[in-house]
């Protein structure tokens, strides 16, 4: 029998009545369907103006919330943090799937830390309408939307439907710093191919040092992803191609096993104590996401390295080939379709992706939203804390690769348990390949997925 | 029941073995001292490492202690997360343990009394499936439960932990044993003959003799309760809901130690985590401290009846 | 009379023990429409790529747990036994005994810490046995033992204190006997005070062990702590959540729930029929 995950999945409780207990009276409602819904396309709830709206968010995003506050001091917001769903706890999602149960106790507005929740928050479960609320008929203005950055808003769209908004976008780069660089005498590299030469260079002549981090579980995202390795081929709404064992893939794998057993890329999470201990003022370079600037760089619990140093190079090309990227998160907003206070709500959400006070002046990473995107790099620059200009973020915006999709379950979860261990226990990615493909495939079945 | 016990056991108190000569003195010191290490220091560094600041837990030794200050200050932050989210899980803790706590002793101690002295057609159906039902895991029955108190509407609501919780097998069973071993059927009996009804034998007779068992009961139901985090994660998906354990999860994910996202305004030093676990089980410590001989007894008296 | 004195009790026992494991029965034998499914979910559950490697970790972690538990905990006793310093004895019966205050979520806290090699008490200890990482220190090869150990050290003062109240019930006259026979203590712990703690060790060991199919919060918040190294469906019951809540599939986890349960039971069975330690009879 294969995995029904039918919307309209209700309990039937057949055996009770054998028991005596006919709850089968009170068994839940058959999830409501589209047909049902209101004119913003879902069915809302009975609006109680001015009431206070509930805020999950992971603990990095709470300036958000302050900077929301502090510019809509008559909302009353009530914030309470939570994991994010980071690394594919789907925290998000099991939450949600409890509070359908109890049929009450939504979130008003959600952060995720994850870019493939709306393909479960567009459905309903549990007898429930789907979480999230359909943003683009009504809720949120069109020229507000039509501002995101072209393909952003993709991973919140399903059947033409908007059900979240993009925080950031968060493209990788090639970090690095170039006094550093300057001081050893090295130049940038300008293919993965050079990129390798130059860091088995720096194990030698500079020990310690490294040019790149393959401990997280976005690893894949930073290294296979742009490398155009099929681990992650999205091709219908429950159709996915995996393959991990193609010369893309190979070639990748080979990069981080070289680069992690030769000592020129760290086998620690950046965001370890460990990590910050030992390699303050000994990162060279570190391919990465946009976020990685504020995060990682200049961020005084971090790396800390002082203005002037850090500059950003476009995404690198394997020789011969067009340069492309890959995408680590980039997080979304949801509004709840069970929100008492809509209006409030849409404000948040509009006001945490666009607004200049939080996106402009507080974020950590690049705007999804284009016109806070251009004035972000603008203040960046200005702030002089670069020693380059922003612009390959900006070429590396539309350079992400798209074979690369967003299943509903979470890549960076199957990395974990599968890859991982072995980047920490120093054994080879190469011939566990294989492995790790399977390890996709079998959460994708799990998941309702045929694969191809 | 407990008192007699020990008395007996002090009467009967064999010396031991005398390990023969220093060789065997010394290894069995050694073992001691080893276990007294594994035993003891985690909870040695756990107190001090709640009087420094993040980084200093850290930076300094692992035993180099803090200041008053750092305490205070980590208490500060503790409290002050999420606007005082803590202390809505400490009452919430305390408001499920004590509800389940009465309600177990109200429902039990009579249970028990009425098992072990009256005969009522299905008493042994009854006994035999007390003892079955106690050795169910708990854990096991957490989704079919959740899926009840879904039908009836009663998730989100602290009835859906506290009604579980007070369901509790073992407590009967302590009540049963204790009922049919330490009260004299004469002495029921001429209460009987005085013309006490039954339930005036119970409250004149029974009750006044219950409390050891009690506060057998009365211990074990809320050490359980107040640790529970399966249930209680379940049932109660609303932050403002939560007890202390689960309230636990939201800390530890907000600690960029642990969580590598968390690094935000509001996320929570290792010092501060640290004095919340204190914190979390303070209660069930002091209660632990006084009441060695409880539990003793309590995981005694399953194996002692025969 | 009778019967308004345990109907309470009945009523709370068929809510919230006989009638969830009806429920679950029938839920784990009935398809997501309602209608009969056989033994599809438990093919469905048993066939998943999770549900063995689950059965395993919690397997491995029951054996470490269950030897470390009986062969320390009897030795722990037997050695304190042999104290005649009687503040000494009791000052560490009370000090092993305390960390049971701490279970659950708590416990699992405090021991992040501790294999943090570079926050913890147990820091040196940890990099000498080559561990230089919280990661390393948690890699997957290391959990069972990991989570035994973090049972053993909350669980196992207790029984220590209990093995060591039986060893006081052994009459001093046999152990007289048994000295002026010439036994030595090795061979009195042998033949004479084992013996007499069998019944303790097997009620220990049913309990620990039902107790152990149930891990649940421990690998939670590791795998919270371990940015998902430690996987979301680590052990049975974790696979049985995530059924039910993350894939919305209640009969999957109902068929986990009654595989439980099957287990659990069996074991009680195995405990009320074998040790006597249950005897319903009259005193």
């Amino acid at each position: 029998m294969t995995l029904t995950r039918s919307a309209r999945r209700r309990l039937v409780p057949v055996s009770l009545v054998l028991v005596g207990l006919a709850l089968a009276a009170c068994a839940s409602p058959a999830g409501r369907t589209s047909e049902q819904a209101g004119p913003r396309g879902f069915t809302e709830a009975e609006q109680v103006a001015g009431s206070p709206i509930t805020v999950w968010v992971d603990a990095s995003r709470v300036t958000a919330v302050d900077a929301f506050t502090a510019a809509n001091p008559d909302v009353k917001v009530q914030v309470e943090t939570y994991d994010g769903s980071a690394n594919g706890s789907d925290s998000f999602k099991t939450k949600i799937s409890l509070l359908d149960r109890a049929g009450s106790g939504w979130p008003d507005v959600v952060f995720s830390t994850q870019n493939n929740d709306a393909a479960w928050a567009s459905v309903g479960a549990g007898g429930q309408q789907p979480f999230a609320a359909v943003l683009n008929k009504g809720l949120v203005k069109d020229d507000l939307l039509s501002g995101f950055t072209k393909g952003s808003l993709d991973p919140c769209t399903v059947d033409g439907a908007v059900y979240c908004l993009r925080n950031d976008l968060a493209q990788d780069v090639l970090w690095y710093d170039r006094s550093l660089m300057d001081q050893f005498g090295y130049k940038l590299p300008t293919t993965w191919e050079e990129y390798t030469e130059l860091g088995e260079r720096v194990a030698r002549e500079h020990p310690g040092y490294i040019t790149g981090a393959a401990g997280d579980p976005f690893t894949p995202e930073i290294f296979f992803w742009p490398s155009k390795c099929g681990a992650s081929g999205v091709v219908g709404p429950r159709a996915m191609t995996v393959n991990t064992t193609s010369p893309q893939c190979q070639r990748a794998a080979q990069l981080v096993d070289r680069g992690v057993q030769g000592g020129w890329m760290t086998d620690l999470s950046v965001f370890s104590p460990e990590f910050v201990q030992k390699y303050t003022g000994k990162v060279l370079m570190m391919p990465g996401p946009a976020w990685f600037a504020g995060a990682i760089f200049n961020n005084e619990a971090s790396l800390n390295v002082p203005a002037g140093r850090i500059g950003a190079a476009a995404p690198l090309p394997w020789a011969g080939e067009e340069p492309a990227t890959g995408n680590v998160g980039g997080g979304t907003w949801f509004v709840s379709s069970h929100s008492k206070n809509l209006d409030a709500a849409t404000r948040f959400v509009d006001f945490v992706t666009t607004a200049d006070d939080y996106q402009v002046a507080k974020a950590p990473g690049y705007p999804a939203y284009a016109p806070a995107a251009d004035k972000w790099i603008a203040g960046q620059e200005r702030s002089g804390y670069y020693a380059t200009d922003l612009s390959a973020l900006t070429v590396a915006a539309p350079q992400v690769w798209s074979g690369w999709g967003a299943p509903a379950f979470s890549q960076e979860a199957v990395w974990a348990r599968t890859m991982q261990p072995l980047i920490t226990s120093r054994q080879p990615l190469e011939q566990a390949l294989g492995t790790w493909g399977q390890a996709i495939v079998d959460q994708a079945k799990v998941n309702g997925y045929t694969v191809q | 029941m407990t008192t007699q016990t020990l008395e007996r056991t002090r009467r009967r108190r064999s010396r031991g073995t005398d390990l023969s000569g220093w060789g065997g003195r010394g290894l069995g010191a050694v073992v001691l001292g080893v276990f007294l290490v594994f035993f003891a220091v985690p909870l040695l560094w756990l107190l001090i490492a709640v009087t420094k600041s993040g980084g200093d837990l850290v930076r300094s030794g692992a035993f180099t202690p803090g200041s008053v200050a750092g305490l205070v200050e980590n208490w500060h932050d503790l409290f002050a997360f999420q606007s005082g989210a803590v202390g809505t899980w400490l009452v919430n803790s305390v408001m499920y343990s004590l509800g389940a706590l009465v309600l177990t002793l109200l429902v039990s101690v009579p249970a028990g009394y009425v098992l072990a002295l009256v005969r009522f057609p299905g008493r042994r159906l009854l006994l035999v499936v007390t003892l079955v039902v106690m050795l169910m895991p708990s854990t096991a029955l957490v989704l079919p439960v959740f899926l009840e108190m879904s039908l009836l509407g009663l998730v989100g609501n602290p009835l859906s932990v506290i009604l579980p919780f007070s369901f509790y097998p073992f407590g009967v069973y302590l009540a049963f044993i204790y009922f049919s071993t330490s009260i004299p059927a004469d002495l029921l009996a001429a209460a009987r003959l005085d013309g006490c009804s039954e339930m005036q034998v119970f409250l004149r007779v029974a009750v006044p003799l219950a409390a050891p068992v009690v506060a057998l009961v009365g211990f074990f139901s809320f050490v359980q309760n107040w640790n529970n985090y399966f249930l209680p994660f379940v049932m109660l998906p609303a932050s403002s809901t939560y007890p202390m354990q689960v309230g636990l999860t939201t800390l530890l994910s907000s600690t960029p130690a642990f969580n590598p996202s968390a690094a935000g305004s509001d996320s929570v030093q290792l010092s501060t985590l640290a004095l919340a676990t204190v914190i979390s089980v303070l209660p069930v410590l002091v209660v632990f401290l006084f009441s060695q001989r409880f539990l003793v007894a309590g995981l005694t008296a399953g194996g002692t009846k025969e | 009379m009778g019967l308004a004195f345990v109907g309470p009790y009945v009523v709370l026992m068929l809510a919230f023990g006989i009638i969830p494991a009806v429920y679950a029965v029938a839920l784990a034998f009935s398809r997501a429409d309602g209608g009969f499914a056989g033994l599809d979910n438990f093919v469905r559950v048993i066939t998943d790529f999770r549900f063995l490697p689950a059965v395993q970790h919690v397997a491995v972690y029951l054996v470490l747990w269950l030897v470390m538990l009986t062969v320390l905990v009897v030795v722990l006793a037997l050695v304190l036994h042999a104290v005649t310093t009687r503040w000494v004895s009791r000052a560490l019966r009370l000090l092993y005994y305390l960390p049971g205050a701490l279970a659950g979520a708590s416990a699992v806290l405090l021991w992040l810490f501790v294999l943090n090699p570079d926050a913890g008490p147990a820091g040196p200890l940890l990099k000498a046995m080559g561990f230089e990482t919280f990661a390393q220190t948690i890699q997957p090869g290391n959990l069972s033992l990991v989570f035994a150990v973090i049972a053993f050290w909350t669980g196992a003062g207790q029984w220590v204190i209990v093995m060591y109240g039986a060893l006081n019930n052994i009459p001093t006259e046999v152990m007289e006997a048994a000295r002026i026979d010439g036994a030595n203590p090795v061979q009195i712990a042998l033949r004479i005070q084992l013996p007499l703690l069998r019944k303790w060790i097997a009620y220990m060991a049913v309990l620990a062990l039902a107790a152990g199919t149930q891990l649940f919060v421990e690998p939670t918040l590791l795998s919270q702590a371990s940015t998902g190294v430690v996987p979301n469906d680590y052990s049975v019951n974790q696979l049985a959540y995530q059924y039910a809540f993350n894939l919305s599939d209640f009969n999957g986890a109902a068929a986990i729930a009654v595989l439980l349960l099957v287990v659990s039971v069996a074991l009680s069975a195995v405990f009320v029929l074998r040790g006597g330690l249950f005897d319903t009879e009259e005193p």
